[in-house]
């Protein structure tokens, strides 16, 4: 499918995203209700997302999800360099995020969501990803997909997205790491310290 | 013999009921197979195996004086239904019968149960964040994680592993469920992280939702389904392990007291 000259990922998106008015900002404890909001709102234009370790100084990464009509399109993560499911994989559990919501005119994101000329979509994501990969919330995520053009309803690369967390060794045993420790302290908050194992 | 299993997820959503009640009833074609709702909190396994009105639940034998609905008293063999050839033990979800139980009394009924069955299926609750949330997964031999392919439900699967390997509680294994198509190479990437094996990848159905309106599990409403097939398959992947009975009892009756959920 690669064809000859520049592929869209040679001409990066963030690059080309036109600012659009800001509509409003906050900061979320998770992802479903801006994600819902956005999708009520049949909002045209883009989240720009500020994830809590960027809020704590930690981070300073930001990424972006481009909407038609409240429904997701494009994903980036500019922090991890990752596009598509892999910027929904790295953007996954980073909450509090800080949340900017940004309209734009239709056309002025036709250029970005029109498939690239070689025919691959390296940012595009599943209508209902979004939700699903960050909020973990099943029905915003079917209601979203309901929402998109019948075109884009049957958007396949369903475990992209977690296959891309899954590559990434550390962040999953980073996980695992936090949970045990998580584990540990509530046992011994709870008066279960004498049940752990060894 | 006997092996206690919780069927544990971490969040809500994933069909662990379902699984639960499947596993079960696969189990039962070569062992004596016992299932209890311990989601005292939000009990819903009444509902998924026909017995949403089982005049005596677990409600029951939790209150402190073990009296049931009409004031009699109860005993843990009133609370059990012989059900698709399974013991079910179902829970109750009334509000006053919730604030009545003592959830102190789980650990005695399920030492009971534990002497006469050689397999003990938990459904858990869908989170972690209580003291008896965890108890299940504190009290039982092995896990059953039950997930979905999405970021947060793995997440959650594998904070319940790592929750499970810190009481010492083994991991029996993983099982996918809700698959839309095909898993790809998550259920080979997700298997490095776990203890456990894959069990399998159980598709999304609208039998298992049209199962679960029906008051049937899955293997009872539509045996030949797709997702019936997976449910038992996964369930010829896991070999419970013969623990002397007393064991179990044992350490049921030795756990500590759990909170309210």
């Amino acid at each position: 499918m690669t064809g000859e000259g520049a592929s869209p990922a040679a001409v990066p998106v963030r690059d080309r995203l036109p600012r659009g008015d800001l509509v409003g900002a906050r900061v979320a404890a998770d992802f479903a209700a801006p994600l819902a909001s956005a999708l009520a709102d049949e909002l045209t234009g883009y989240l720009r997302l500020e994830p809590g370790d960027a809020l704590l100084g930690v981070g300073g990464s930001e990424a972006v999800i481009t909407l038609e009509s409240g429904v997701p399109v494009l994903a980036y993560d500019a922090g991890d360099d990752a596009d598509g499911p892999a910027a929904l994989a790295a953007l996954a559990g980073t909450t509090p995020v800080r949340v900017e919501r940004y309209r734009l005119p239709a056309d002025a994101l036709d250029p970005l969501h029109d498939p690239g000329t070689d025919g691959t979509e390296p940012f595009r994501v599943a209508p209902g990803a979004p939700a699903r990969e960050l909020a973990g919330d099943d029905a915003l995520a079917e209601r979203t997909r309901e929402a998109a053009p019948a075109d884009r309803r049957a958007a396949g690369g369903d475990h992209d997205a977690l296959a891309a967390f899954l590559a990434d060794e550390e962040r999953v045993e980073a996980v695992r790491r936090e949970a045990r420790a998580e584990a540990r302290a509530r046992a011994d908050e709870w008066g279960l310290g004498d049940q752990l194992a060894e | 013999m006997v092996e206690a299993f919780a069927v544990a997820s971490g969040k809500g959503g994933t069909g662990k009921t379902t699984t639960t009640l499947a596993l079960g009833m696969a189990l039962a074609r070569r062992y004596d197979v016992t299932v209890v709702d311990a989601d005292t909190g939000m009990a819903n396994l009444l509902f998924h195996a026909g017995l949403a009105d089982a005049p005596v639940t677990l409600q029951d034998l939790l209150a402190p004086d073990a009296r049931g609905p009409d004031g009699a008293a109860v005993d843990v063999a009133d609370a059990c239904y012989d059900r698709h050839g399974m013991r079910v033990v179902p829970c109750g979800t009334s509000l006053a019968g919730f604030e009545r139980s003592d959830p102190a009394r789980l650990r005695e009924v399920v030492a009971e149960l534990a002497a006469d069955t050689d397999v003990l299926l938990l459904d858990s609750p869908a989170t972690l964040a209580s003291k008896s949330a965890v108890l299940p997964i504190v009290l039982a031999d092995r896990v059953v994680v039950v997930t979905q392919p999405t970021i947060p439900a793995l997440s959650d699967a594998l904070k319940v592993q790592e929750y499970a390997a810190s009481y010492g509680t083994g991991i029996a294994g993983v099982l996918f469920n809700k698959v839309r198509g095909d898993l790809g190479s998550v259920g080979t990437q997700a298997e490095r992280y776990f203890e456990g094996p894959m069990l399998g990848s159980v598709p999304d159905s609208d039998a298992a939702r049209a199962a679960r309106d029906a008051g049937e599990p899955l293997l009872a409403h539509a045996p030949d389904s797709d997702a019936a097939e997976a449910y038992r398959a996964a369930a010829a992947g896991i070999d419970p392990e013969a623990n002397a009975a007393s064991d179990v009892a044992d350490r049921f009756r030795s756990a500590v007291v759990p909170d309210r959920p």
